[in-house]
C-alpha cells in the first residue's frame, strides 16, 4: 500500500458512517417533502387507469428496484474508491496492478445475468400488451391530424372531432368517451404526418402513422377524466394537440353517443384509414 | 517538482512583441492552408466550441420559454426552430467534430507518428465540415427560417408539403456535406492507426483513446454513408418531387429506419472517444495503469458491434418493429458499458487519486453518465417506453448520457491536454469553479425532467397548461440551466486569463504520471511531433520512460506483452 496509512477498520468505519448518512439524508428528504416512495424513487408514475397498465406499472417498479440497486452500488464503489484512495502524500507510489481476471469475469457475468432477467420480464409483458385478440366491446378509430384529434366510434357509427386548444385552456380540445371495464380496440390513422396517441394515465402510447393503421387494445378500469397528448412532433402547433379522455359508466356512455347522434355527428371521418372495416382511403374531410 | 517556470525572456520586455512575431493575417493564412494534423485538430476544436456556445444559448432560450405556462419570449414556430437547431448543432457541429478534433491532435502523438496518413484529405475534411456547418445553419438567413422539424427530421413532417422553405433543404445539404467531411476524417484515422504506428507500438500497446478513435472511425464508415444517402434522397424528394419517403410507400417508417441506423451508432460515435479520454485521465491521476486493458479494448469493440444492431429501439412505439430482438440487443450494450465502469473504478482502487481539474470533470462524468446508463436500461424495455417514449424522461436520459459524456469529458480533456496544445496550464481554481457550477447546474436542470416525463410532459412542447402541474419542476429546471450557463463563463474567463499568463510548461508531462506517448514530447510538440521516440515496450511508453524502476517491477504483476525490459 506504499505510504497510505488509513487502517482497514478505520476505512470500514468511514464507509459505515457514509452509508448511514446517505440513507438518512435520502429518507429525511423524503419525509420532509411528504413524498411517497412512488413519487420519490419511481418518478411519480401515474396510477394505472386501465387493466393492462398495471403490467407496465409493476414492470416499472420492478425494473427500478434493480436499477437503483445497481446504481447505488456502483456510485458507492466509485465514490469510495475516490475517497478512500485519495492521495495522501505527494510522492505516493501505488502498486501497478494491471488486471485481475476473476474480478473481470465477475463484473461481466453478473450484469449479463441481471440483463437477461430484465429481458425475460420485458419479453413476457410486451407480447401480452401488444397482443390483439379482437374480442373488444368497442372499436374506436383515432384520427390524429394537424393539430387535433378525431374519434370515430365505429360500432356506434358516430364521431367527434376537435380543434387545437386555445391559449392557456383546453378549449376546443376533443373528448374521447369510453365505457369503463369494456375492452376497447384502438385503430390509429393519420392523414398527414406522424403523431403519437398518448394518455399518460393509461401508461401507454402508440404512434399514429400515415400510410399505416396501428392497432392496440386496452380496458379502462377506473372512472375518471384523463389528459391526452400528442407525443410525436407534428409541426408548429404540436403542443396544442391535446385531448381529454373520459372513462364513464355504461349508461353515461350511451347518453353521450345519443347526444352525438342528436347533433348529427353520424358516420365516420374519412381520414387515412386504409383497409380495416372494408373502407377505402378517401379525401380527408376535416 | 517544478512544473511552471517564468519564461527566460526578461520580464520588462513587452510580451506582445516577443510572442507575435507574425501578423494576425499571416497566422490566419498559415492556419487556413495548414495540413498539420495538430492545427487542423485545433481548428475543429475551436469551431466546435463556438457552436457549443451558440447551441447553448439556444438551450437557455428554450428553458426560459418553458419556465411558466404561456408564451413569453418566442413563438411556437421559433421554439421548434430552436430545439431543432440546438440538437442539430450540438450533435453534428459540436460533438461529432470533437471526435475528429481530439483524434486529429492526439492520435498521431499517441502512436508516435509525425503526422496523419492523408494530411491533405484531412484538410479537405475540415473544410467540408466548415462550409457544411454554415450551410446547415444558413436557414436562419432565409425568409422561412431554419429547419424546424426536429434533429431527426421525421418524414413526412420534413417533406416539402409540411416544411416548405429553403431552411429544411439547406439543413439536408449542409449535413450531407459535413458528413462527408467526417467520413474522410475517419478514413484518415483508420489508415493512420493501421499503418503509421511507431516501431514497437503494437495494436495491443495502443492507448485506449486511440482504440476508441479507431472503433469510432469504423462506426462512422458504416453509418454515415447511410445518413448521407437518406439526406440526399429526402433532398431529392423535397426539391424534385421524388416519392422515396412518401407515406403511401411506407416512407414514414423507411426514413426512421435509415435515420436511426445512423442515429444510434452516432451516439456511440459521440461517446466512445470520451470513454477513451476517461481511460487516459483516470490512470494519470490515480498513478496506476488502466485496470483490465484487454477487457476494456474488447468492451469497446463489443459496444461498437452492438451499437450497429440496436437502431430500432427508437421505433418501439411505432408498432412496426420486432421488439424482442431490439430490446435484447439494447440491454446487452449495458454489459460492456458496465465493464468500462468497473475498469475505471478498478483503476482508482488502491491507487493514489488526486483531483486536479481533469480528474474532477471525469468524476462528474462517471457520476452523471452512470445515471444515464441506468435510465438507458429502463428505456431498453419496450413496455416501459410505451409510457415514457417521447417524453421528458427521454430528454433527461439523453442529456445525462450525452452531456454527461461529451461535455464533462470535453472539459476534462481540455484541462488535461491544454498544456500539450498551448504550452500553458489552464487555471485550476477557475476550472474548479466552472466544474461545480456546471455539475450542480446540470443536475438541477435535468434530474427533475425525469419526473416531468413520467408525469406526462411530452418532449418538444413549447407550452403547457397551468392545470398540467408541470410548472414547479420547469421552474427548477430553468433555474438550474442558468447556473449551468454561468459555469460556462468561468471557462471563457479561464481561457482569456491563461492566454495572458506568462507561465509556460517546460516539462514533457506536467501531470507527472501520463502513460501515453504524447507525454514524451514537448508542450506543445514540434511540427513533426517528436525529436526522439522512447522505446515502446508496453502500453505506457511515457510512464516507462519517466519511471523505469516501476516499469521494471510491473513486469512481475501481469504486464501485458512483457512490459518494459
Amino acid at each position: 500500500m506504499g505510504l497510505t496509512t488509513v487502517t482497514r477498520s478505520g476505512r470500514s468505519r468511514i464507509r459505515g458512517r457514509a452509508l448511514v448518512l446517505a440513507a438518512g439524508l435520502g429518507l429525511g428528504a423524503m419525509a420532509l417533502s411528504g413524498c411517497t416512495a412512488n413519487e420519490a424513487f419511481f418518478f411519480d408514475m401515474p396510477d394505472p387507469a386501465t387493466k393492462e397498465a398495471h403490467t407496465i406499472y409493476d414492470l416499472w417498479h420492478g425494473a427500478w428496484y434493480a436499477a437503483w440497486a445497481v446504481g447505488i452500488v456502483t456510485w458507492a464503489l466509485m465514490l469510495f474508491a475516490a475517497f478512500a484512495y485519495r492521495r495522501r502524500h505527494a510522492d505516493d507510489q501505488p502498486e501497478q496492478t494491471k488486471y485481475n481476471l476473476p474480478i473481470e469475469i465477475l463484473y461481466t457475468l453478473v450484469p449479463l445475468i441481471m440483463i437477461l432477467g430484465l429481458f425475460w420480464f420485458t419479453a413476457k409483458d410486451q407480447s401480452e400488451l401488444l397482443s390483439v385478440k379482437d374480442d373488444q366491446a368497442q372499436t374506436i378509430n383515432v384520427v390524429g391530424f394537424r393539430w387535433s384529434w378525431g374519434f370515430n366510434y365505429l360500432d356506434e357509427n358516430v364521431y367527434d372531432v376537435g380543434m387545437p386548444i386555445g391559449e392557456g385552456s383546453l378549449e376546443g380540445a376533443p373528448t374521447l368517451v369510453l365505457p369503463v371495464n369494456e375492452k376497447v380496440k384502438f385503430e390509429l390513422t393519420s392523414p398527414d404526418v406522424i403523431h403519437s396517441f398518448w394518455v399518460p394515465d393509461f401508461l401507454f402510447k402508440m404512434d399514429v402513422i400515415p400510410g399505416k393503421t396501428n392497432v392496440f387494445e386496452l380496458t379502462p378500469d377506473k372512472v375518471g377524466t384523463y389528459p391526452g397528448r400528442c407525443a410525436e412532433l407534428c409541426g408548429v402547433d404540436h403542443s396544442r394537440m391535446l385531448f381529454t379522455v373520459k372513462v364513464v359508466e355504461r349508461p353515461e356512455f350511451e347518453k353521450y353517443i345519443a347526444d352525438l347522434k342528436a347533433k348529427g355527428q353520424t358516420g365516420t371521418l374519412q381520414t387515412g384509414r386504409t383497409t380495416t372495416h372494408g373502407q377505402q382511403p378517401q379525401e380527408r374531410r376535416i | 517538482m517544478t512544473i511552471l517556470q517564468e519564461p527566460a525572456a526578461p520580464a520588462s520586455q513587452p510580451l506582445e512583441i516577443s510572442e507575435r512575431k507574425r501578423s494576425l493575417g499571416k497566422v490566419a493564412v498559415s492556419w487556413m492552408t495548414s495540413t498539420d494534423h495538430k492545427v487542423i485538430g485545433y481548428m475543429y476544436l475551436i469551431l466546435a466550441t463556438s457552436y457549443f456556445f451558440l447551441a447553448g444559448i439556444m438551450a437557455l432560450v428554450i428553458r426560459a420559454e418553458l419556465t411558466v405556462p404561456g408564451l413569453q419570449f418566442i413563438s411556437l414556430e421559433q421554439y421548434n426552430t430552436s430545439f431543432t437547431m440546438h440538437g442539430t448543432i450540438m450533435l453534428f457541429l459540436f460533438a461529432t467534430p470533437l471526435y475528429v478534433g481530439f483524434g486529429n491532435v492526439i492520435v498521431p502523438l499517441q502512436i508516435g507518428a509525425p503526422d496523419v496518413a492523408f494530411p491533405r484529405l484531412n484538410m479537405l475534411g475540415f473544410w467540408l465540415f466548415f462550409f457544411g456547418g454554415f450551410v446547415a445553419a444558413a436557414g436562419f438567413l432565409t425568409p422561412g427560417g431554419a429547419a424546424a422539424f426536429g434533429w431527426f427530421a421525421y418524414t413526412p413532417l420534413s417533406s416539402s408539403t409540411y416544411s416548405p422553405g429553403a431552411g429544411g433543404s439547406l439543413w439536408l445539404l449542409g449535413l450531407a456535406m459535413g458528413g462527408l467531411g467526417t467520413i474522410l476524417g475517419s478514413v484518415n484515422f483508420v489508415t493512420t492507426i493501421y499503418t503509421m504506428r511507431a516501431p514497437g507500438m503494437t495494436m495491443f500497446r495502443m492507448p485506449i483513446f486511440t482504440w476508441t478513435i479507431l472503433v469510432t472511425a469504423i462506426l462512422v464508415l458504416l453509418c454515415f454513408p447511410v445518413l448521407a444517402a437518406a439526406l440526399l434522397m429526402l433532398f431529392i424528394d423535397r426539391q424534385f418531387g421524388a416519392v422515396v419517403f412518401a407515406p403511401e410507400n411506407g416512407g414514414a417508417l423507411l426514413w426512421q429506419h435509415l435515420f436511426w441506423f445512423f442515429g444510434h451508432p452516432e451516439v456511440y460515435i459521440l461517446a466512445l472517444p470520451f470513454f477513451g479520454i476517461a481511460s487516459e485521465i483516470i490512470p494519470t491521476f490515480s498513478r496506476k495503469p488502466i485496470f483490465g486493458y484487454i477487457g476494456l479494448v474488447f468492451a469497446t469493440l463489443a459496444i461498437g458491434a452492438l451499437s450497429m444492431a440496436v437502431w430500432a429501439h427508437h421505433l418501439y412505439v411505432t408498432g412496426s418493429v420486432y421488439l424482442p430482438y431490439f430490446s435484447l440487443m439494447t440491454m446487452l450494450i449495458a454489459v460492456p458499458t458496465g465493464v468500462k465502469f468497473f475498469n475505471w473504478i478498478g483503476t482508482m482502487w488502491r491507487g493514489s487519486v488526486s483531483f486536479e481539474t481533469p480528474m474532477l470533470w471525469t468524476m462528474g462524468f462517471l457520476i452523471t453518465f452512470l445515471f444515464g446508463g441506468v435510465t438507458g436500461i429502463i428505456l431498453a424495455s419496450p413496455p416501459l417506453d410505451f409510457h415514457v417514449s417521447d417524453s421528458y424522461f427521454v430528454v433527461a436520459h439523453f442529456h445525462y448520457t450525452i452531456f454527461g459524456t461529451v461535455v464533462f469529458m470535453f472539459f476534462a480533456a481540455l484541462y488535461y491536454w491544454w498544456p500539450k496544445f498551448t504550452g500553458k496550464m489552464l487555471d485550476e481554481k477557475l476550472g474548479k469553479w466552472q466544474f461545480w457550477f456546471t455539475f450542480i447546474g446540470f443536475q438541477v436542470t435535468f434530474l427533475v425532467q425525469h419526473w416531468l416525463g413520467v408525469e406526462g410532459m411530452p418532449r418538444r412542447y413549447g407550452d403547457y397548461l397551468p392545470s398540467d402541474n408541470f410548472t414547479l419542476l420547469n421552474e427548477i429546471s430553468t433555474a438550474g440551466s442558468a447556473v449551468l450557463g454561468i459555469g460556462m463563463l468561468f471557462f471563457v474567463w479561464n481561457v482569456i486569463k491563461t492566454g495572458r499568463s506568462k507561465q509556460k510548461v517546460t516539462v514533457d508531462d506536467p501531470w507527472g504520471y501520463g502513460g501515453s506517448l504524447e507525454w514524451a514530447t514537448s508542450c506543445p510538440p514540434p511540427r513533426h511531433n517528436f525529436t526522439s521516440l522512447p522505446r515502446i515496450r508496453s502500453y505506457r511508453p511515457a510512464f516507462d520512460l519517466h519511471y523505469p524502476e516501476l516499469a521494471e517491477s510491473a513486469a512481475g504483476h501481469g504486464a501485458i506483452e512483457g512490459g518494459a525490459k
